[in-house]
């Protein structure tokens, strides 16, 4: 209605020079309303790629120890052993021989494995080296691996009183010592992990919090202009929080893309600091393999969205606030 | 449209800027607020737009008393208010064209339905050549007519205008006053602080004169 008052006004425009009224470059009425570069600079850019950059590492690692875990787990969860021991005036071997007749008749067992002596002595080889004479001058108890059966596993208690009345001197370990150990390891990594994945977190927060003060104070004229334009607080976040967003994102992918290729480049990179095949070869008995799967891989994105969330969240609650605190 | 009750302001312990004003802004109404310099002009025009609370008083802004409403519906009562400031308040990294398309633009409209409404505007106030220039290469004037196309873009239903013919020359203040006049016949309140003599006895409407911090209606000029 006003368009066409205007246009009928008695009084013509001031201007003709129609050639110049070609709206060229009215695609730029997009251009952001509050400019990136006053709300994130290149520095706060790499210290948010590096605080990514940690919290993949973590979580990479924690996952990786994690997954090790779970495989040295499952292993000993499936095998029980049956020690027996040396009796003077016996014969171990046919003892050895009786007990494997008898745990293979025992339900719940799908393999009898005795171990032989030269197994057992292989067992004690990183202690005692190769010295068949120190070996054989030891009372070596010989060992009978038990396979479970998964599906149908054996009341450990019961096998054990049975084993125990049978025979004397024979031992049956199931291994619960070590899985308590392997759990308490695992839980202190986990916790560990999760302690400084936290604290990333937070000084991410802190980071951000005093970004978007800065931002805020440098842009207050725009701020000032916005309120005067009708914009709700909402609206005036929404377009701080945008640049926190992509903030997070570039940062993000910087500092989950330089965590990634460290998780791929590990063997290159314990090469060379040093380290040869027994070292890589430790490592991977320590912790299996060093390089992450596609769950890892997975990881570390879920890693990157939280921190570009977190970005996006604290700023708008940080405007919010400096608004509220202005009203 | 807008009522004043008693309101005084100060500013932190000093003297009353403005002291028991009673006013009332009835729609399509058009009033030039003048004073002496310091007079409160700009302070009652900021008053009447909500950026300040007053010492005492209330201030009725669309039935809403202003000194009481939530930040989200003051943004609200905003968007029926253009104001126009006397240092015009554009924004120096947005073009010409989109700094007078900002209130369309956090009212959430598209750019294709106020595309040619905006160009319009601004070919009409004589900025056509200059819609895609930036802040700072326009002149004074310039600036002053890009800030009035802004505050005028959202079709107000009252129009607060700070010294807006301060910076042009009396041929374009004469055309402004005639946008202004035109605005109002469409149902658009107007009020334009001013210390134009000239301008005002262009247009046949009551004074309202701010005198030592106490508003009253002034005679007509011609």
């Amino acid at each position: 209605m006003r368009k066409s008052a205007l246009q009928n006004s008695a009084n013509p425009p001031l201007t003709d020079r129609a050639e110049f009224y070609a709206p060229a470059r009215q695609t730029r009425a997009a251009a952001p309303i509050v400019p990136a570069g006053s709300v994130t600079g290149r520095s706060l850019t790499v210290v948010i790629a590096i605080m990514c950059f940690l919290a993949c590492l973590t979580a990479g690692a924690v996952y990786l120890v994690n997954r090790s875990a779970a495989a040295w787990f499952e292993d000993i969860a499936s095998e029980v052993t049956i020690q027996i021991l040396p009796i003077e005036n016996t014969n171990i071997d046919k003892r050895s021989t009786q007990v494997a007749l008898f745990l293979a008749r025992q339900p719940g067992i799908s393999r009898v494995r005795p171990l032989s002596v030269k197994d057992a002595a292989g067992l004690l080889e990183p202690w005692l080296g190769k010295s068949a004479k120190a070996l054989s001058a030891l009372p070596v108890p010989r060992l009978i691996a038990l396979e479970i059966d998964r599906s149908a596993p054996p009341d450990m208690q019961v096998l054990s009183a049975n084993i125990e009345n049978s025979f004397r001197g024979v031992v049956l370990d199931d291994h619960r010592h070590w899985q308590a150990q392997i759990r308490t390891v695992t839980r202190s990594l986990a916790l560990g992990g999760i302690a400084v994945l936290v604290l990333v977190g937070a000084a991410t927060t802190a980071i951000i919090v005093s970004a978007t003060k800065s931002a805020m104070s440098s842009n207050r004229e725009i701020v000032e202009v916005l309120h005067f334009v009708g914009a709700t607080d909402t609206f005036i976040a929404r377009e701080f929080e945008k640049h926190f967003l992509a903030l997070g994102i570039r940062a993000g992918l910087f500092g989950a893309g330089a965590a990634a290729a460290v998780f791929l480049l590990m063997p290159i990179i314990t090469q060379l600091v040093g380290g040869n095949a027994v070292t890589a070869a430790e490592i991977r008995r320590l912790v299996g393999s060093t390089s992450l799967d596609i769950p890892g891989y997975i990881l570390l994105a879920i890693v990157l969205v939280v921190i570009s969330a977190l970005c996006m969240l604290t700023s708008r609650y940080g405007v919010y606030r400096i608004l509220h605190s202005r009203h | 449209m807008i009522r004043l009750e008693n309101v005084a302001l100060r500013y932190g312990r000093g003297p009353e800027i403005l002291q028991s004003v009673n006013l009332h802004i009835r729609p399509g109404s058009f009033h030039f607020l003048t004073g002496p310099s310091g007079a409160g002009k700009t302070s009652l025009l900021r008053l009447l737009f909500m950026s300040m609370h007053p010492t005492t008083g209330i201030i009725y802004v669309f039935g809403q008393n202003a000194t009481r409403i939530s930040p989200g519906k003051r943004a609200q009562l905003r968007r029926r208010v253009g104001i126009v400031f006397q240092d015009f308040r554009l924004l120096d990294h947005l073009t010409t064209w989109e700094n007078v398309a900002l209130p369309l633009r956090v009212i959430g409209k598209r750019i294709s339905d106020y595309k040619e409404d905006v160009t319009d505007l601004l070919q009409w106030v004589g900025l056509g050549d200059r819609m895609y220039s930036f802040p700072s290469i326009l002149s004074g004037g310039e600036k002053q007519r890009a800030a009035i196309a802004r505050a005028v873009i959202g079709k107000p239903e009252l129009l607060l205008a700070d010294e807006p013919t301060g910076n042009v020359d009396p041929q374009m203040a004469r055309r402004l006053l005639r946008l202004f006049i035109e605005l109002n016949r469409l149902g658009t309140s107007v009020i334009i602080a001013t210390h134009d003599y000239e301008l005002m006895k262009q247009f046949n409407t009551p004074r309202l004169e701010l005198q030592d911090g106490k508003l009253q209606i002034a005679d007509k000029l011609r």
